[in-house]
């Protein structure tokens, strides 16, 4: 059946909410095993909890190779191996560029992009020990295109397009499919943080502003939809690619 | 358990070109997937055999170079099942030929059938699709729609010219709930791209077409390397997905090198 994750050894970062908790989700309702990692120890155990038997919780901070690393070690202790990682932790910041810290900035590349290499870094032996597995990894649209308020964000998830297609090139010949998903707004906590911010800054309605690009927001269940996709042996000969959902925006003009 | 369950059940699927190659794969596909598919064809032939493998199949010939069988077409299966839930535009031909030697007859034999017949194919299905409550219309692109590709000038102009018609297509649409999404595979071992290796060779001076692709891809794709997508597109697990290209091509146009 499509999508069938059976028995499939997966490790999310980002999973405590939104779009990996959705992943992580899904990823168990098709028969995986799941590893939840987050920075947020408490809302870890909780959606660990929530989610029942099969899903894991690993506290890890992905800004930290150590922690990245250890992590992996405990999703092949627990799980017997690592099938299928989904590098989804990742940080948003809300704010006109010039008016953007460096520290701000720092925190989130390391984060967004740096929390990415790591995983793919650390990812890659465990898989290889397993004989082969997908990496997908979470963009955005933002990475295709500007987004006011949104620099920093944008320029760390088309560096992450980058990371994918490269990792790609060099993992193919070990059995490994690097893929990544590119959403557009999605129904989650980080999108409503930016209702306020982006109307202030732009004096644009927000929600017109969605109906008009993409009907409406998105869910976390679609996105996790396709990440299963890619996951799946459906796609085994997909890699190096982003998969966009957005209802149209990035191929509208208008 | 939801994961067993059919993620097309009774939907009505037109696939065109469906007589063998990755729109036969996306037959069977679809059927396996609970799908009612009309298979259709130039050679009617191929399109019986195609749906004879099918638990639910029948065929219809259709020239996609004919917009007015195109449309009728979609009306016959409109008026027997009272809706067209997914439509395949996949019906694509080429040859191999050097750009200086591509004569006016050539590039319009190829248009005709990849761009005219995908936009009647879109057009027909779009319309059907929007006063029945909406649907997901899958185009047959290319990689060969992005970058430039030696000898088959006018393939890959079509296939770039399927991808804004997607576009263009979704945006339309959308309001009425019709999906339109394009697939771009890269070179998938069908007769299409088979038959045509010694002539790649001639052409581009190289040995060995096949070293080529595996260079490049991994190895040569399969039509089940491709058939899963459609599915996925075709299934409202995509609901969201709209105007967007898919590619599918162990990774050759990921690669600048």
């Amino acid at each position: 059946m499509l999508s069938d994750l059976k028995d499939k050894r997966a490790l999310v970062t980002g999973a405590a909410q939104g779009l990996g908790r959705a992943v992580a989700e899904l990823f168990l309702e098709r028969g995986a095993r799941v590893v939840l990692t987050d920075i947020d120890a408490d809302l870890l155990e909780k959606t660990a909890a929530d989610l029942g038997g099969a899903a894991h919780a690993v506290v890890c901070d992905v800004t930290s190779e150590e922690q990245v690393a250890a992590s992996v070690r405990a999703c092949v202790d627990t799980l017997g191996g690592l099938d299928v990682a989904v590098n989804n932790a990742g940080i948003e910041i809300a704010k006109p560029l010039v008016e953007q810290t460096e520290e701000e900035f720092d925190r989130l590349m390391t984060i967004n992009v740096k929390g990415v290499f790591f995983g793919i870094k650390h990812q890659t032996p465990a898989m290889v020990a397993s004989g082969g597995g997908a990496i997908v990894n979470m963009s955005s649209v933002a990475g295709l295109g500007g987004v006011p308020l949104l620099g920093s964000y944008c320029a760390s998830k088309a560096a992450v397009l980058r990371l994918t297609e490269t990792a790609a090139i060099e993992l193919r010949a070990a059995g490994i499919r690097v893929t990544a998903v590119c959403p557009s707004f999605i129904r989650t906590d980080m999108v409503a943080r930016l209702v306020n911010p982006f109307e202030g800054a732009t004096g644009a309605n927000f929600d017109d502003l969605v109906a008009v690009k993409q009907q409406r927001l998105g869910t976390p269940e679609e996105v996790a939809e396709m990440v299963a996709f890619l996951a799946s042996d459906d796609a085994k000969f997909v890699t190096g690619s982003h998969y966009v959902l957005d209802s149209g925006l990035t191929g509208s003009l208008f | 358990m939801t994961t067993r369950t059919p993620v097309l059940k009774d939907k009505i699927a037109i696939v065109t070109g469906g007589a063998k190659g990755l729109g036969a794969a996306i037959a069977v596909e679809l059927d396996s997937e609970g799908a009612r598919v009309v298979v259709t064809d130039i050679d009617g032939d191929g399109a019986a055999k195609t749906a004879a493998e099918l638990a639910r199949g029948e065929s219809a010939v259709c020239d996609v170079r004919d917009d007015a069988a195109v449309e009728a077409l979609v009306a016959d299966v409109v008026a027997r099942y009272g809706t067209l839930d997914i439509m395949v535009a996949n019906a694509g031909i080429v040859t191999i030929t050097p750009l200086t030697e591509m004569t006016m007859e050539i590039w319009h034999s190829v248009l005709a059938v990849n761009l005219d017949g995908v936009f009647s194919s879109v057009r027909h299905a779009g319309r059907a699709m929007a006063a029945t409550g909406g649907g997901s219309i899958i185009t047959m692109a290319s990689i060969t729609g992005f970058a430039g590709s030696p000898l088959i000038a006018h393939y890959a102009a079509a296939k770039a010219a399927v991808i804004s018609l997607t576009k263009t297509a979704a945006v339309e649409l959308r309001g009425h709930g019709v999906r339109v999404n394009a697939i771009c595979p890269g070179f998938i071992g069908t007769d299409m791209v088979q038959e045509r290796k010694s002539q790649f060779e001639q052409a581009l001076g190289i040995d060995d077409f096949g070293a080529v692709l595996d260079q490049a891809q991994g190895r040569l794709g399969e039509v089940g390397d491709v058939a899963p997508l459609a599915a996925f597109l075709a299934s409202d697990r995509s609901r969201f997905s709209n105007g967007s290209t898919f590619v599918v091509d162990g990774g050759m146009s990921a690669s600048l090198v």
